[in-house]
This record gives C-alpha cells, sequence and structure tokens, in this order.
C-alpha cells in the first residue's frame, strides 16, 4: 500500500510536487468514466428492451405463482417476449402482461398455445408454441389463456398413481396369483415339450393323444400310397390318369374333325349366299319386265279401243231425243 | 460522522468550493486515489474474477445449472464484491495519509476548521467516491467482458441471449441501488476515516501508527451498507 509521503492529502512543503499534466490526466479521467458509465446505462436499456417498438399479450391463468416480472416469454427456446406486470383480474384469475418485440411477433399467430410450466428445480417458465406458421398474426392485446403445468402439483396424483401400481404388483406377485398359476401352467407345459412326444404331447395335454394323432398320421399315408397307386398306377399298368391322357388324344382328333366339317358348312353357306344374290338379282329384273309388258298391254287396249271406234260394226252410242 | 458527511455533501454541491485552488486539489486527489491505482486493481480484480468466474461456471455446468452461471456470476461479481472490494482497496490505498500528524493538528480545535476542511475534506471527498465509482465500472465492465468470452467463448452469437441476461439482471432498482451503493461507499471510504480522525484530535487521544483511524468504524459502515443492500434487494 501507500505510504505517507504518497499521499496528497495534507499537502506540505515535504511533499514532493505533483507529476506533469495532473489536471489532464484528471480530467481525461473524469471524461473517460463519464463515457463508461453512459455507455453501461445505455446499453442496459438496450438490454432492457427500452428502445425496442412492442405489442401487449395478456395471458390468463388461474395461478400466477413463479411468474416474476422480467421473466421471459420463450418460444422454439429463444425469448421473444417480457413479462411486465402481473394483475389480479376481477374475477380471480391472473393476468399476466407480456411485452413482445414486434420483430418477434410474428412467431405468435392466432392458434398460438402457451404455457406456464413449473419445475421442481429452477424456475417458471412460460412457453408458446405455434404449429402453424401460415395462421394470421396474433393481433396486439390479444388475451390467451395458458396451459399450465405443474410438476409440484403432479406429485401426489404421482404418489397415488405409484401406489395403486405397487398394490397391483403385488397382487401380481402373491402365491396365489393369476402369475404364479401361470408360470406353474408354463412349467407343466414345458415338461411336457421335453417329454416322449415333445411339442405334441405339450399341444395335445397327453402322451395318449399324441400317441392317437401319430396313429391318424400313419393311416393317412397308407391311404395316400394306395390312392397313388390307383390314380398312377403301379409299374407295368395303366393308371386312372394314363387312360385319362389317352381320352384327351382322342378328343383332341374328334375336335379337329369337327373343325374340318365346319369349314365344309362354310363353304356351302358361302355358295348359298351367292344364289341369294342372283336371285334378288333376277327379281329386280322382273319387276322391270313387268312394267314394259304393263306398257304393251296398256297400248293393245288402246289400239282395239281405237279399232272400234272406227270400225263398221262399231256401236252406235247416239241417243236421240223424240 | 454524519456531520461531517453532511458538511461535506453541502459543501460539495455548493458551487463556491470549487473555485481554482481547490480545483487542483481535487485533480491531484483524483490523480492519486484513481489514475495510479486503477491500472492495479483492474488488474487483480480481473484475475480475481477469472477464478470466480471459471468456479461458478465449472460448478453450474457440473451441476446442469448453466443457464444460471451468467446471471450468478453478473449478481454476485459485477453488484456486489467488485463494489465492495474497491472500496476497500480506496479505503487501504489512502489509509496511511490519516496518520499524518498535520491534519491532526488542522483539527484539534473544538470546531471543524471549514475553510481546511473545504481544501482537504471536499476533494478528498469527491475523489475518493469517484475512485470508488471509477474502480468499481472499470472492473465491473471487464468482468462482463470476462464472463461472456468465459460462457459463450470468442463469438458474437451469444451477444442477444447475454444481453437479455444481463437486462434481466440490471432491473431499475438494482441498478439504481448498485449506483447508491457504490456512491455511498465512496461517501464512506472518504468520511469516516477523516471523522475518526478529527474525533481523536478533539480527544487528545494519541492515534496508533499501526492501525487506521476509523479502520473499524469504516469496515462496519461498509458492511452495512452492502448487508443493507442486500436485505433491501432481496428480502
Amino acid at each position: 500500500m501507500a505510504t505517507a509521503p504518497d499521499s496528497p492529502l495534507v499537502p506540505s512543503p515535504s511533499v514532493p510536487p505533483p507529476p506533469a499534466h495532473v489536471e489532464f490526466k484528471a480530467l481525461l479521467l473524469l471524461v473517460l468514466m463519464a463515457a463508461l458509465v453512459c455507455s453501461f446505462v445505455l446499453y442496459v436499456m438496450y438490454a432492457r428492451g427500452v428502445f425496442e417498438s412492442t405489442q401487449r399479450l395478456v395471458l390468463i391463468s388461474d395461478d400466477s405463482e413463479g411468474v416474476l416480472v422480467g421473466m421471459d416469454l420463450t418460444f422454439s427456446g429463444f425469448p421473444i417476449g417480457r413479462v411486465q406486470r402481473i394483475d389480479l383480474a376481477p374475477d380471480g384469475k391472473a393476468r399476466i402482461l407480456i411485452d413482445v418485440p414486434r420483430k418477434d411477433a410474428n412467431w405468435l399467430r392466432t392458434t398460438s398455445v402457451f404455457t406456464l410450466e413449473r419445475g421442481l428445480v429452477g424456475d417458471t417458465r412460460i412457453r408458446a408454441f405455434t404449429g402453424v406458421l401460415d395462421d394470421p398474426l396474433l393481433p396486439p392485446d390479444s388475451e390467451r389463456t395458458v396451459l399450465r403445468g405443474d410438476t409440484a402439483a403432479e406429485i401426489p396424483r404421482l404418489v397415488a398413481t405409484a401406489r395403486e401400481l405397487l398394490s397391483n404388483l403385488q397382487a401380481i406377485t402373491a402365491a396365489d396369483s393369476s402369475l404364479n398359476t401361470s408360470l406353474a401352467n408354463m412349467q407343466t407345459m414345458t415338461g411336457r415339450l421335453t417329454g416322449q412326444y415333445g411339442v405334441l404331447g405339450g399341444a395335445l395335454g397327453s402322451d395318449e393323444n399324441a400317441k392317437k394323432i401319430i396313429a391318424t398320421l400313419d393311416r393317412v399315408n397308407a391311404l395316400l400310397a394306395k390312392a397313388d397307386q390307383r390314380v398312377f398306377g403301379q409299374p407295368g399298368q395303366r393308371g386312372v390318369m394314363d387312360d385319362a391322357q389317352a381320352a384327351i388324344v382322342q378328343l383332341n382328333g374328334v375336335l379337329s374333325d369337327a373343325r374340318n366339317s365346319l369349314k365344309k358348312v362354310d363353304a356351302v353357306l358361302a355358295e348359298a349366299q351367292a344364289v341369294g344374290s342372283n336371285a334378288r338379282i333376277a327379281s329386280n329384273d322382273l319387276g322391270a319386265l313387268r312394267a314394259e309388258v304393263d306398257a304393251s298391254l296398256r297400248k293393245v287396249t288402246q289400239l282395239v279401243d281405237e279399232i272400234n271406234r272406227k270400225w263398221p260394226f262399231a256401236r252406235n252410242t247416239e241417243l236421240k231425243l223424240p | 460522522m454524519l456531520h461531517l458527511a453532511g458538511i461535506a455533501l453541502v459543501m460539495g454541491l455548493s458551487p463556491s468550493t470549487y473555485h481554482r485552488a481547490n480545483r487542483n486539489t481535487t485533480y491531484r486527489y483524483i490523480y492519486t486515489s484513481t489514475w495510479q491505482i486503477l491500472p492495479w486493481f483492474t488488474l487483480l480484480s480481473t484475475l480475481l474474477s477469472l477464478v470466480l468466474i471459471r468456479i461458478v461456471l465449472v460448478t453450474a455446468l457440473s451441476y446442469g445449472l448453466s443457464r444460471y452461471a451468467l446471471e450468478m456470476m453478473v449478481r454476485v461479481l459485477v453488484l456486489e464484491l467488485i463494489p465492495l472490494s474497491a472500496a476497500l482497496f480506496v479505503a487501504l490505498r489512502a489509509g496511511a495519509a490519516f496518520n499524518s500528524p498535520q491534519l491532526l493538528a488542522s483539527q484539534s480545535t473544538a470546531a471543524p476548521d471549514i475553510s481546511r476542511l473545504q481544501q482537504d475534506l471536499v476533494p478528498r471527498t469527491i475523489a475518493c467516491a469517484f475512485s470508488v465509482l471509477s474502480l468499481a465500472t472499470v472492473s465491473g465492465v471487464i468482468v462482463l467482458l470476462l464472463a461472456y468470452i468465459n460462457v459463450y467463448g470468442i463469438s458474437p452469437w451469444g451477444l442477444p441471449d447475454y444481453t437479455r441476461t444481463v437486462g434481466r439482471v440490471f432491473d431499475p432498482a438494482v441498478t439504481l441501488g448498485f449506483a447508491l451503493k457504490t456512491l455511498l461507499f465512496g461517501l464512506a471510504v472518504a468520511v469516516v476515516p477523516t471523522a475518526a480522525v478529527i474525533d481523536a484530535a478533539r480527544r487528545n487521544i494519541t492515534l496508533s501508527s499501526t492501525l487506521q483511524p476509523g479502520a473499524t468504524r469504516l469496515l462496519f459502515v461498509l458492511v452495512l451498507i452492502e448487508v443493507g443492500g442486500l436485505a433491501v434487494k432481496y428480502i
């Protein structure tokens, strides 16, 4: 530390003269300190959002315990707002007034959900969740009900549930419990599985039943062997399948014959079609011939009438009045 | 002591005190009490703060409470320890001067010599208050920088989060309390030993050359201011 001669407190002739530029250095210190203090004050004001343009959001909760003025409203872990005031509404609910900077307000939409979470350790958190970012923006001075998640309040329910769970577990692990019975049955079953007939004995319940099943299988095998002999025949003999194959070959021949016959029928039908067309043409000619005959007959009739008129034997058709 | 503090305040706020001779004296006191000790105190407080910051940070990380580490550093170091250590440092730095026989002789009368007080006490009070304020401010700013670098590293991306934390800590009441406490520290460091010297001179008490006059009283006043500030802030 300093010694007495260094001290300027008591000016005396024994005190050495002051260093050069004391006044300048002192003034420099004063200016620097003033600048530093002003800068710090401005920084703190900026940090507290004094220069930010904000919009108001009101969260309504049944209980505002743990909520403090100045705490953050976070969205995806980022602080986007700050609690400015906490009021008690006339209906007994807490109104948490939050200032959200306008540059961060675009994260809040009309469908945003707000939660108030209080853990066992740490402070209370107010969070915002926005599922659909295309929804309309949350208007200023909006009021939203906050969803509360209180760990301390969940503890009694958790203890009750745990107690119920433990009692269930105790009932399950009791000597006469269903689980123990099932395990005993399982043990019996595994004993059967390791017996003479293995899984079959375990599945059917006893070795006798397994023996019956095996006897049935033997009979089925014998039946299948006989059927095989009948269907496919023995060596040197024809079986049912061989006869069926020969019948199919013959059926193919019959079908080819029928195809040839149908071709002939097709030719006959073609000729009949040609005859029909000729008859139709002849019928058309007959019409013209008839018309000519009719015209000739009309001419002959006119000729006969003319002859009758001019012939001396013509009747006098003139009537004379008396 | 309170009477002397009142006189010092009144004379400090009186424009007639600041004539040229007093201004020069004040500059000399400021030079002696601040300019000469600022680098060393800043270096010392930086080293100690670095150690404390690392301890707090490592402990908070090991317990998974790293989000509270920065706030705790600012609250403990900047708001509490740095101003108190600055006041103690200034008090110890200026302590030897109180044993000066000239000061005792000058104040041996029943009533304080106003002109002597005006020449010595007011510049000294201003210089001590300014010294405490300067040391606390410079060291506080350095501690804030160190805390940022230790928590976020040399990267600008933690600045918004850091700024928000600082803003949360320095609410208006805390900032006002911090400024008031620092000023009271400065006033106490300047006034309490002087009052002790004057009181001893009046009562013809021989002061021990090894003990700073009024040291116990000064320590008591400093602790009282600190505890009072904590009580108002947190209780």
